[in-house]
């Protein structure tokens, strides 16, 4: 019947994102990019509202959640998925409400003006029936995958601003987002790139070799050398994992002392993140050890050490930092520059307060 | 005309429940006031409402009592928008301010709800004075099993402070009283900072008992993170730029106010915290960032 052949094959895909999400966080399978996992979180869902059973806007929407709680739980550091599915409730919640033609799509916030002019305590059940709201549905989330193939050009268009001639810029590991930035602003301008390697896995030498196929002159430092060499920088540029709720950022092990030495210097911080990585989440323990999420297996680095010592060692590697946001200047995302203190209203335009929690 | 009457109404419910908000208390007094008014027209019961606020500021001169009256005056004008005639306002007004009062009554619990889940086990709290809200938060956290210590101010004239670790005994909650003068020798003891707010103004900042200040510059210097609780219907529509632009209205007690010569001469019993020394608010509409109070400021009065 392909009613049930539809649903096998949703299943399986779903099954097989789930599995290549698990991979993909012991680094066992491809290392896939923020910006590719979005946009196959956004095709996952896009298939599941076209292929699941559903009547009306409220069971989606606890499909939805359900396939996201799997999702979010198969890799929880992989903050894009989560993102993804939090942006297409919100789709569905507006595509809802203006089928319903009611004016309050803009008031689904909280806030003290609601509190004092709601007639009742509306709940919204989601309930009705609109023929016209899959398809209302499907068109928005295409939109939303047209935007997601746009954020690097987007936020590359923007290099030409932040970046002069005859600058030192310093970054550190590997982002594919900042790669494109400074690769789009070396078509016009001559600049100088230092980029620190962030062991153990050295993703910057990576970065410095495809600086340099750009005609780029780059140079690769040593983690402990930022500090001494940061009084020689005009500007820091760096990538991110997660953008959190309050400013802060969840980025490569290394970023806050990268952060902590541009404050000192009073070198700009300039963080090159798309908007899909834009987390409601805030952190509970920013500083302490159990909110790096996960650590990754360094033995194979430590070849050098005799082998009686090493099993005597534990060897303490986090793969994240916490960034707070007083130590950043500037965001860059597809929409344009912000500050810090600005991303908790780019959060209420993204997401609806409800999906904070999947 | 009748002001011991509302006065009388608004001590009774503040002896009914201790428990209760300053402000919700004087909702509740104004909403009352509201039923019993005779006016004919908008404008008078405008006039006739503000005089009843001067009149329960005159009793508790608090930020949350005056934050209370503007709000409802607020709510008033709102309401009155939508409906012409004024008996069938009254009536949509006495509706909507009896579902207010029941959404406010429920905010403590969902502040609490928010900030209990970032006390960490082992977690070593310090805080200032005697807060229903984070007593309420701290409840909520030794309810979910979580084990931390609090380190409490006197909070010194009214030595609110050991009402507070009466209160934390109760729950099991291992407490040490420690003095005023003391706080910036604790703060590199403790792992984060929780403290109430009287008002939550529109820069971020907070106004709240004397002695609050000088724990967040403390903690700004300590690196310790600085939380504050507080209710959405303590936004106030004030923004001081240091001490001394707070009124002074608030800053002494309403009997001092009325009985002394020279206020130089008196003791204040607020202070203000500006917003670059709070990390996060904790309010029933959310984890709000300094800025964004602003926001929700201007949603409501613009």
């Amino acid at each position: 019947m392909p009613g049930a052949d539809k649903n096998t094959d949703l299943s399986e895909r779903i099954e097989a994102f789930l599995a290549d999400l698990k991979r993909g966080g012991t680094g066992a399978g491809p290392l896939r990019g923020s910006a590719e996992t979005a946009r196959e979180t956004t095709a996952l869902l896009r298939r599941i509202t076209a292929q699941a059973r559903w009547s009306s806007a409220g069971d989606l929407m606890e499909i939805i959640r359900k396939e996201g709680r799997r999702m979010t739980a198969a890799q929880p550091s992989e903050t894009t998925v989560g993102n993804m599915v939090r942006r297409v409730l919100k789709i569905i919640r507006e595509e809802y409400a203006r089928s319903r033609g009611s004016s309050e799509e803009t008031d689904q916030q909280e806030s003290l003006h609601k509190l004092l002019t709601s007639g009742g305590l509306s709940e919204e059940n989601f309930r009705q029936h609109f023929p016209t709201l899959k398809a209302n549905v499907i068109e928005a989330i295409n939109e939303l995958l047209t935007e997601l193939e746009g954020t690097t050009y987007n936020i590359a268009m923007q290099a030409l601003e932040h970046i002069h001639s005859n600058e030192v810029i310093m970054t550190i590991g590997r982002s594919r987002t900042v790669e494109d930035f400074l690769k789009d602003a070396a078509r016009k301008r001559k600049f100088h790139v230092i980029v620190a390697e962030c062991a153990p896995f050295c993703q910057g030498h990576k970065m410095a070799t495809s600086l340099s196929q750009a005609e780029i002159e780059t140079t690769v430092i040593p983690d402990a050398a930022i500090f001494a060499v940061m009084s020689r920088v005009n500007k820091v540029i760096i990538g991110t994992q997660t953008v959190l709720a309050n400013g802060g950022l969840r980025a490569v092990n290394g970023t806050h002392t990268l952060a902590l030495a541009a404050k000192h210097h009073s070198t700009p911080l300039i963080v090159c993140a798309p908007m899909f990585k834009l987390s409601p989440q805030v952190p509970y323990f920013p500083f302490s050890p159990s909110h790096s999420y996960e650590q990754r297996s360094v033995t194979h680095s430590l070849w050098w050490v005799r082998r009686e010592i090493l099993s005597k060692v534990n060897v303490y590697c986090p793969v994240f930092d916490y960034v707070p946001p007083e130590l950043i200047t500037l965001f860059i995302s597809n929409i344009g520059g912000n500050a810090p203190s600005y991303i908790y209203r780019l959060m209420s335009e993204l997401y609806h307060p409800e999906d904070h929690e999947l | 005309q009748d002001e011991g009457g509302l006065v009388e109404y608004f001590r009774t419910q503040m002896g009914k429940d201790p428990d209760m908000a300053s402000a919700v208390a004087a909702i509740r007094t104004l909403l009352e006031f509201l039923k019993r008014d005779q006016g004919e027209t908008l404008f008078g019961l405008r006039e006739s409402l503000t005089s009843a606020t001067d009149c329960l500021t005159g009793v508790d001169s608090s930020v949350a009592v005056s934050s209370a009256g503007e709000l409802f005056l607020r709510f008033i004008s709102l309401t009155s928008l939508e409906h012409q005639d004024l008996s069938q306002c009254k009536k949509v007004m006495e509706e909507r301010g009896e579902l207010f009062l029941q959404k406010i009554s429920m905010s403590r619990a969902k502040v609490a709800k928010l900030c209990h889940t970032f006390i960490k086990d082992g977690a070593k709290i310090l805080t200032h004075s005697y807060s229903r809200v984070v007593l309420r938060v701290l409840e909520k956290a030794a309810a979910e099993k979580k084990r931390f210590s609090v380190y409490v101010t006197e909070s010194q004239p009214d030595a609110a402070g050991e009402q507070m670790a009466a209160a934390l005994r109760k729950l099991d909650v291992p407490v040490t009283v420690v003095l005023d003068a003391a706080v910036g020798a604790v703060v590199e003891k403790v792992d984060l900072v929780i403290v109430g707010a009287e008002g939550v103004v529109e820069s971020g900042g907070i106004i709240n008992k004397i002695g609050t200040y000088q724990m967040a510059v403390c903690s700004k210097a300590h690196n310790k993170l600085f939380y504050v609780v507080a209710e959405s219907f303590k936004f106030v529509r004030l923004y001081p730029l240091n001490q001394q632009d707070v009124p002074d209205k608030f800053k002494y007690k309403a009997d001092t106010l009325r009985s002394s010569q020279s206020l130089s001469e008196e003791h204040p019993v607020i202070d203000y915290t500006p917003p670059s020394l709070i990390t996060l608010l904790f309010t029933d509409l959310g984890v709000l960032t300094p800025s964004a109070v602003s926001d929700e400021l201007i949603k409501l009065y613009l």
